[in-house]
């Protein structure tokens, strides 16, 4: 009883969800497992309580954020990495396992900007406030990983250590036409590394012959521009009119390094020299800006930006207008609308992958972190979001988010959005079902596969731009066959079939 | 079964206002309310020299013994005991880590200490102002001559206040490593010696030198005081962040720490309540029901805290005269509230005198206890229930009652 509680206890800020899927659980996991398991189990308290921990997220639609869909398949995170997805998942006994038949999976997000999330500024290991109203919200936005200042770090609520993924996001540098100063000093710059790296590589050639050969003196030289030209940071410059983005362009193909552009307002102008730089742009597809009227060629902003971008071989990140979470009025541009303003970038014509790669691996990328985070792969740290439709459409909501394997925001246990649409309790798997990962997404709810059928031809026969409420109407005797032995259910067991006929019609697509 | 009075030693054994013998008498109570939660009614407490001797219910009493019978309705508990106040002393302290300092030191029988007694708290933790790590409280007998007559118990905790923020983690860390480095020190030293013995004994010469090891910097003892559960922390936070960062900040360190946590504003410490719960430490709130942060949600944290296995210590609402007297009223509201009525009598008597470490002395009513006790007109937590009488080791010290 007392191990049941602690299962409980570190089933994570655990819903009433989850709690009862663990008490399903505790019996057969600690029957077997309780003696083998508990010097492990200290071993582990010892120095992280989470050791050991496996979750399991049975029946989903994953979506690995690198052009694969798996329907019905299985995700398994071990030590907060992904141990193994697909459809011959084998779950072990003691995982915890939540149902995600009829929800999709994503990566987590990635914010490569952010102010607030973090209740604190300076350095997070020591001052992060992992309980503030705006990390979970984030974390209700699917952001799980964000840039604060310069740091990339995870928004692991409830935790103070461990947030930190890389403490230098960027490597900024300025290169304005309206700084023709600092033009020059920045060409000088690199200029003398790039002449510095040819002497150095002339020098290793010559030591083989000759061992008095001089090593170049590194006096001088620029050390940022050095580890710009050997590749081994990216800088960022923020440009946004076609002058300062020709420049960049220009600047980073003369000494061959890849610019990231933050802003490339008007890259769609010049998006192929941006191409031809190997660039990756850093976009607010809502911004509007005119156009200079002074001048003949094409400016402004343009909804199709990040699509004509990508089309060029430009790298496409997306942020928002807003860089914090902002509930002041009808904002919609803050970073609870990250996802939303990706869905704006596919309005202007960016294919769907690419719009949410532009929020996941492609964002990882410019932040150096895409070797953790950023998709659904082997190996890579479990951050991952579980939505209740098509990630990019506004009416989607995130209902659970994980950070490196632990459930940190559920929707039905916060109090921001539970009210709205509240998940159907049938999302949970019966008892039986969490047995064996192979048969979880097979044999789906007991009650279930009819009603399913029968939503999935009905909502097809009335096509998918009925109104939600009429179809959930036209559901509901479905609903009191299949749930006829739940007797009194609470109303929310009419969404349930809404829900599965959203993603049966969504998934036929 | 007569415990010797002298068993009580201790700065108390020299207090004058401790009646020198046999005094002895035997109060007649309807009803006393333990301080452990228990009810006993029919209770006939036996106090000797300020100490209860025996206590039972319906026991004979010997001819000759005075009696103070109570009336039907009247109400016996222990003495309320306040372990964090910094009321009669004054002063600001510092932001930095001084935990050397001694709240005694401060200490002073001014006119404020009656204000204690009128209300019924007859023990009083005083501690150290100051944000970083101020100093050790003192446990304090309000009624006295002099400090030192006053005093129960010095250095009841060491105070620390932590936040979200690297200097206040960077307080608790460097006095562990400076403890550290110390002892490196030590170890330092004794090697040196043992190399001179050695080298002595190699040259045949006897040396009697015995190794003394250097003192520790007294901003380093405290530290090892904890270790060796000499001291106990009390650890102020602000919000559920500064828990984590304690935790954080604590690490493998293994020593006593308490939390006070300030209900005065509302806090989001309701994320960790089922750790601090498991913990099992004593956790100091005010009487206060609080909003969810940015909501118009009600939480009762004393009670949620107390369900979740932390041991409650209420204190006033505000550390002043208002607050004293309004106390026993707003805890009734929080029973009202629902926290539970035997976990209201602990959080005020027993509970807080165990955190200071004088829970085998006072802060409850048995046998070898001090008679430090108040006598209600009625149920202590109503409205319109006055205080009759206090008594402070075995005197009455405010009220309207004759011995």
């Amino acid at each position: 009883m007392h191990l049941r509680t602690n299962q409980q206890r570190r089933a994570s800020r655990p819903t009433w969800l989850l709690m009862a899927a663990s008490l399903f659980l505790a019996p057969t996991a600690f029957g077997v497992a309780s003696v083998d398991d508990e010097p492990a189990k200290e071993a582990g308290t010892e120095d992280e309580e989470d050791k050991e921990e496996i979750l399991a997220l049975v029946g989903g639609e994953i979506h690995t954020g690198l052009g694969g869909v798996l329907r019905d398949a299985t995700i398994l995170v071990r030590d907060g990495k992904i141990e193994a997805f697909g459809y011959d998942v084998d779950v072990p006994e003691e995982a915890e396992v939540v149902d995600v038949s009829g929800l999709r999976v994503y990566p987590g997000l990635i914010a490569v900007g952010s102010f607030g999330l973090f209740g604190s500024s300076g350095s997070l290991d020591d001052s992060v406030d992992p309980y503030n109203q705006n990390m979970t919200l984030a974390l209700a936005a699917g952001i799980t990983t964000a840039v604060e200042g310069n740091t990339v770090a995870k928004l692991k609520r409830g935790h103070v250590d461990g947030l930190v993924v890389n403490s230098s996001a960027f490597e900024s540098m300025s290169y304005s036409n309206g700084n023709p100063q600092g033009q020059l000093k920045v060409e000088a710059d690199l200029k003398g590394a790039a002449d510095y790296i040819r002497a150095y590589r002339a020098w290793e050639q010559e030591k083989k012959s000759n061992k008095e050969a001089k090593e170049p003196s590194k006096k001088g030289v620029d050390q940022q521009s050095l580890r710009v030209l050997r590749g081994e940071v990216r800088p960022r410059f923020n440009a946004d009119t076609r002058t300062d983005l020709l420049e960049v362009a220009r600047l980073a193909q003369r000494f061959g390094f890849r610019p990231i552009i933050n802003g490339c307002r008007e890259g769609w102008t010049v998006a192929d020299e941006l191409g031809r730089a190997g660039a990756t742009a850093i976009v607010t597809p809502r911004t509007r800006r005119p156009k200079d009227e002074s001048l003949l060629r094409e400016g402004g902003s343009s909804i199709e930006n990040a699509s004509i971008l990508y089309e060029h071989g430009v790298n496409v990140v997306v942020v928002p207008a807003s860089r914090g979470i902002s509930l002041g009025g009808i904002v919609g541009q803050d970073l609870l609308h990250l996802p939303v303003e990706a869905g704006f970038a596919i309005r202007g014509g960016l294919p769907e992958l690419a719009g949410l790669r532009s929020i996941t691996i492609e964002a990882a990328r410019v932040l150096g972190v895409d070797y953790r985070i950023g998709s659904i792969e082997l190996g890579k740290d479990a951050d991952l979001i579980v939505t209740d439709g098509d990630l990019l459409h506004y009416q989607t909501f995130v209902q659970w988010a994980i950070v490196d394997g632990e459930i940190v925001y559920d929707k039905q246990a916060e109090m921001f959005f539970a009210h709205i649409r509240p998940r159907p309790e049938t999302a949970l798997a019966p008892a039986e079902k969490m047995d064996s990962g192979e048969e979880a997404p097979a044999d789906a709810p007991e009650g279930d596969p009819e009603g399913d059928s029968e939503g999935d031809s009905e909502g097809d026969a009335e096509g998918d731009s009925e109104g939600d409420a009429e179809g959930g109407d036209d559901e509901k005797p479905v609903t009191d066959e299949t749930s006829g032995d739940g007797g009194g259910e609470e109303p929310e067991s009419s969404e349930e079939p809404e829900s599965s006929e959203e993603t049966a019609g969504e998934s036929g697509d | 079964m007569i415990l010797s009075p002298l068993l009580l030693l201790g700065p108390m054994a020299a207090a004058p206002a401790v009646p020198v013998q046999g005094d002895l008498f035997v109060i007649k109570a309807p009803r006393v309310e333990l301080g452990d939660g228990e009810v006993m009614e029919h209770a006939v407490i036996l106090v000797e020299d300020g100490e209860i001797v025996t206590m039972g219910q319906d026991l004979p009493v010997e001819r000759g013994i005075p009696v103070i019978e109570l009336e039907e309705g009247q109400v016996v508990m222990p003495g309320l005991v306040n372990p964090y106040s910094r009321y009669g002393m004054s002063g600001g302290g510092y932001n930095d880590s001084r935990p050397q300092v001694m709240a005694s030191a401060e200490l002073y029988p001014s006119a404020a200490y009656k204000v204690f007694l009128e209300n019924g708290v007859t023990t009083v933790g005083q501690y150290p102002a100051g944000q970083g790590i101020p100093g050790q409280a003192v446990a304090v007998r309000p009624k006295g001559d002099t400090a030192g007559a006053m005093i129960v118990e010095d250095g009841a905790y060491l105070k620390v206040v932590m936040r979200n923020s690297s200097s206040a983690k960077r307080n608790l860390r460097d006095g562990f490593k400076k403890a550290d480095d110390h002892l490196k020190k030590v170890a330092k030293e004794r090697e040196k010696f043992d190399k001179a013995q050695a080298k002595a004994k190699a040259d045949k010469k006897k040396s009697k030198a015995v190794f003394v090891a250097p003192a520790a910097d007294p901003r380093v003892q405290p530290f090892f005081d904890l270790r060796e559960g000499k001291l106990r922390a009390l650890v102020s936070i602000r919000n559920a962040a500064s828990y984590a960062h304690l935790v954080d900040a604590v690490g493998e360190e293994d020593f006593e720490w308490h939390l006070r946590v300030p209900l005065t504003r509302d806090i989001d410490v309701f994320h960790v309540t089922e750790e601090v719960g498991e913990r099992g430490c004593f956790v100091l709130m005010e009487p206060l029901i609080t909003l969810v942060p940015g909501t118009l949600r009600q939480r009762n944290l004393p009670a949620e805290f107390e369900r979740a296995g932390a041991k409650l210590v209420l204190l006033p609402r505000t550390d002043s005269k208002a607050g004293f007297e309004s106390f026993l009223e707003d805890v009734g509201v929080m029973i009202g509230a629902g926290l539970d009525r035997k976990a209201a009598v602990r959080a005020i008597t027993h509970n807080p005198a165990s955190f200071m470490g004088l829970g085998e002395r006072l802060g409850s009513l048995s046998e070898g206890k001090r008679a430090n006790l108040l006598i209600f007109s009625g149920d202590p937590f109503q409205p319109d229930t006055k205080l009759d009488a206090v008594m402070l080791d075995g005197k009455f010290v405010s009220g309207d009652m004759d011995q």
